[in-house]
């Protein structure tokens, strides 16, 4: 039985990371990483410099999936309403007037919130409940959003002027921040073939919302061993600078750790690719290898690392480094 | 077997394996530590004579027999034998999760898929290819004492000191004499010595002698005998020639009354502690609302350490005022009752502060305020004034009213720089003041310590808050860095 809805899972999976690089060229990690943060039940930030596929790849998806989706273009003058939706006046058959509640584009399965930061921190901070409860509160009423409901932010790192860098209460509910990074020569090739011809490729939709949900229950059943655990807790709390096991590195650069969130961003994203690769326990390896999009949006660098312009990525590589070693440490010699 | 029981036989044998090898890396751990102590007795064999080598064999076969033992009696926890299987063969902790299973009775579907996956892969692996052999620093060295070992017996013993062989020996001299009769090629080593140490003896049997009776001229003496050989006896200290050097330290020392007092606690002196009181008491109270009970307490208090003030009527005698606002107190003259214990207050410091003399913590720099406080009558019997109040109103030390936070300029370090600020050139928007007399050559300073960390302050607030181009921030580190050591 479990095999079965393995191995269902894993070919779907396939399916849809096949549907998806059938528009997309390339970025290999980043739509690993996204469906990985599809199925683990969370959100996703994508940071890359304009035109890069950032929009299409959110799209892509949407198009591959049999959910609805919503697009909302953030910009200075957006209101948290224009998001939510807002109650209107109207008039029934009978001449009585009365309030409906008009939904926003928020009540979507996948919704990409294009450009975020060019958004007041009010407006961004109208998405907070929805991603983390999954319902939205209006004139005291709540309402539920649909699941799955899976938010795809994007924003640009530079252009800084007049836009609202996302709060570290944002930030930390996204499951993973990706970075978009410059397509290789080759895949630049492959994009301008693809995005020139007369006729651009299509997508077919290869899951539906069930399937979706029933994979989310089906990744959080995925065992893990107490070691493994210990070891993400670990690289967690190794980012805290006050914490008494913190490595060198830490102390020096870091202001702030990463939050527990984190350690459940591992963890889900560890069941998610253990699953993938047919496994059913998690490994250490599969936590080692989402680190990075788990907690480098998660950190906080102190004056000694904004000064000396310390790399989160290669401060998070440093740290996992120094929990492994951690975990390891103070057992005898043939057991280290 | 089904798929528990393959998992676990396949951790058992693992462990197995490890204990092997734990056994020959602890055992060769303690036969190099058995084999160095080895050498010891084999090395004195002329002091333990024929059990040196019995000894020395004892030692190495202990060291290696606690070494194997220890290797084979330590504990292998099968969780960590689970996770070296797993690393050694890849496994991806399936083998450490599946055995967590286990012991959880965990029977979900894929609970149980991953034992069965997990002894799957585990059936037919080779524990022995999972803990490789490790040998032990110390077993590079022990070719050195198996050396040693070897060499030594041919060679002549260490000679020891002989008073200490003497006394362990005394049985020993006939013989040795008589082996030496009999053994002559070997008489010209360090056989030699062998009369210089028989008159040795004679000597300590002299000395026994004397001390068995000494007069009390020899035992002073005793003393001078212990240096009478030597060439200390010759030198003579000359502590005089540390203080020609000029050690500063030494001059100090000379001036112990004005160093500070480290080890006396001056928040816990009987005069803050009254002090403390008292403030509590009348911080922020209407005098009207003052609790009269607490009130006579305190004077009760301060009452009993009056008579440890000086000399009854004298300056530091309190206990007058202290029986004065007594009596206010008791006709319901409070204001008289506060009045009193001001003055106690104030008597109370005035001895506090020669008690301390010059031994405050400030090093025996005049406080600024004293000098002030002199020409304002402060701490005398007309105006006792609370000291702990100095500086809460710039000029107003007197005033017993909190009256917010010391301005920036009085909190100051005393130890700044004040940098002279340059005029530029050109027109300027001002008007100039037109200044006459001494004031007039009086530049206008600034504390540069105090601004420089203000400003650096606000540099660190700048790069971290704002968006300084990232190019530009090791510029304006290093610039401040640079002020930083001017």
């Amino acid at each position: 039985m479990a095999d079965e809805r393995t191995e269902t899972f894993v070919r779907s999976y396939e399916q849809l990371k096949n549907e998806v690089h059938k528009v997309i060229v390339g970025h290999e990690e980043i739509v690993e990483q996204v469906l990985v943060c599809l199925f683990a039940g969370g959100h996703v930030l994508l940071e890359g410099v304009p035109g890069l596929g950032k929009t299409l790849l959110v799209r892509t998806l949407a198009a591959c999936l049999d959910l609805s989706f919503a697009r909302i273009q953030f910009t200075p003058d957006l209101m948290p309403a224009d998001i939510i939706g807002t109650n209107i006046i109207v008039e029934d058959t009978g001449g009585r007037r009365h309030f409906q509640f008009q939904r926003g584009p928020v009540f979507a399965h996948v919704v990409l919130a294009d450009e975020v930061n060019r958004a007041t921190p009010k407006t961004q901070s109208a998405l907070l409940e929805g991603m983390q409860e999954g319902s939205v509160t209006v004139a005291g009423v709540s309402h539920r959003l649909p699941m799955p409901f899976f938010v795809l932010a994007t924003q640009n790192p530079i252009e800084m002027e007049g836009t609202y860098p996302l709060p570290e209460a944002q930030l930390d509910r996204f499951v993973f921040k990706l970075k978009v990074r410059y397509p290789a020569i080759e895949e630049l090739n492959e994009i301008v073939d693809r995005t020139t011809r007369p006729q651009e490729p299509t997508t077919d939709r290869v899951m539906t919302a069930e399937q979706v949900l029933a994979f989310r229950e089906l990744v959080r059943e995925v065992p893990i061993a107490s070691h493994v655990r210990t070891f993400a807790s670990l690289a967690v709390m190794a980012t805290h600078p006050q914490w008494e096991g913190a490595p060198e590195v830490t102390r020096k650069y870091l202001r702030y750790g990463a939050s527990p969130r984190a350690a459940q961003a591992l963890v889900l994203g560890g069941k998610v690719l253990a699953l993938r690769a047919g496994r059913f326990n998690v490994s250490l390896e599969d936590l080692k290898a989402i680190a990075l999009p788990a907690m480098r949006h998660r950190i906080i660098m102190n004056f000694e690392g904004e000064a000396e312009g310390i790399d989160a990525d290669r401060l998070i590589l440093e740290v996992v480094e120094a929990a492994e070693t951690a975990t390891r440490e103070g057992k005898e010699v043939f057991l280290r | 077997m089904d798929d528990a029981a393959a998992l676990r036989l396949t951790v058992r044998r693992l462990i197995r394996v490890i204990r092997l090898r734990r056994a020959v890396f602890y055992g060769l751990r303690g036969l190099a530590w058995g084999l160095v102590l080895a050498v010891l007795p084999v090395a004195f064999r002329s002091l333990l004579g024929p059990v040196a080598l019995a000894l020395a064999a004892g030692l190495a076969g202990a060291g290696l027999l606690a070494g194997v033992l220890s290797g084979l009696l330590l504990r292998v926890p099968p969780g960590d034998a689970s996770q070296v299987v797993d690393r050694a063969f890849g496994l991806h902790d399936r083998v450490a999760t599946a055995l967590e299973l286990l012991a959880a009775r965990d029977e979900t579907a894929l609970a149980l898929a991953a034992i069965r996956d997990a002894a799957d892969r585990a059936q037919g692996l080779d524990p022995r290819r999972a803990v490789p052999w490790r040998w032990p620093r110390e077993a590079r060295l022990i070719p050195i004492p198996v050396l040693a070992l070897a060499i030594l017996p041919y060679l002549p013993p260490v000679p020891l000191p002989e008073d200490i062989v003497a006394p362990l020996t005394p049985g020993q001299e006939p013989e040795q004499q008589r082996t030496k009769a009999e053994a002559p090629q070997v008489a010209d080593r360090p056989a030699a010595k062998r009369p210089e140490r028989a008159e040795r003896v004679e000597l300590q049997e002299r000395e026994y002698a004397q001390r068995q009776a000494p007069t009390p001229e020899q035992a002073r003496g005793d003393l001078a005998a212990v240096f009478k050989d030597t060439s200390v006896a010759q030198k003579r200290p000359d502590f005089s020639s540390f203080l020609k050097q000029g050690d500063e330290r030494l001059r100090l020392l000379e001036r112990a009354d004005s160093l500070p007092d480290l080890q006396r606690d001056f928040t816990q002196s009987p005069y803050k502690v009254v002090f403390r009181k008292s403030r509590t008491l009348l911080s922020g109270i209407d005098p009207n609302q003052l609790s009269r009970e607490r009130l006579r307490q305190l004077l009760e208090e301060m009452n009993r350490m009056g008579r440890r003030g000086g000399s009854p009527g004298g300056e530091g005698d309190w206990s007058q005022d202290v029986w004065e606002g007594s009596e206010a107190l008791e006709q319901g003259q409070m204001s008289r009752a506060l009045d009193a214990m001001e003055r106690a207050l104030g008597k109370m410091r005035a001895m506090e502060e020669r008690e301390r003399g010059g031994k405050g913590l400030e090093g025996g720099r005049d406080r600024g305020g004293r000098g002030r406080d002199a020409s304002r009558g402060a701490g005398g019997d007309g105006e006792p004034d609370f000291g702990e109040f100095e500086g809460s109103l710039p000029g107003k030390g007197t005033n017993p009213g909190w009256r917010g936070d010391p301005t920036g300029r009085l909190g100051q370090s005393p130890i700044d720089m004040g940098v002279e600020g340059q005029a530029r050139k050109g027109r300027k928007e001002a008007y100039d003041t037109n200044m006459m007399g001494r004031g007039a050559r009086n530049p206008s300073r600034l504390p540069y310590m105090s601004v420089y960390s203000q400003y650096r302050k606000m540099m660190e607030d700048a790069l971290a808050k704002e968006s300084i181009p990232f190019d530009y921030r090791s510029q304006v580190k290093e610039y401040f860095q640079s002020l930083e050591e001017r």
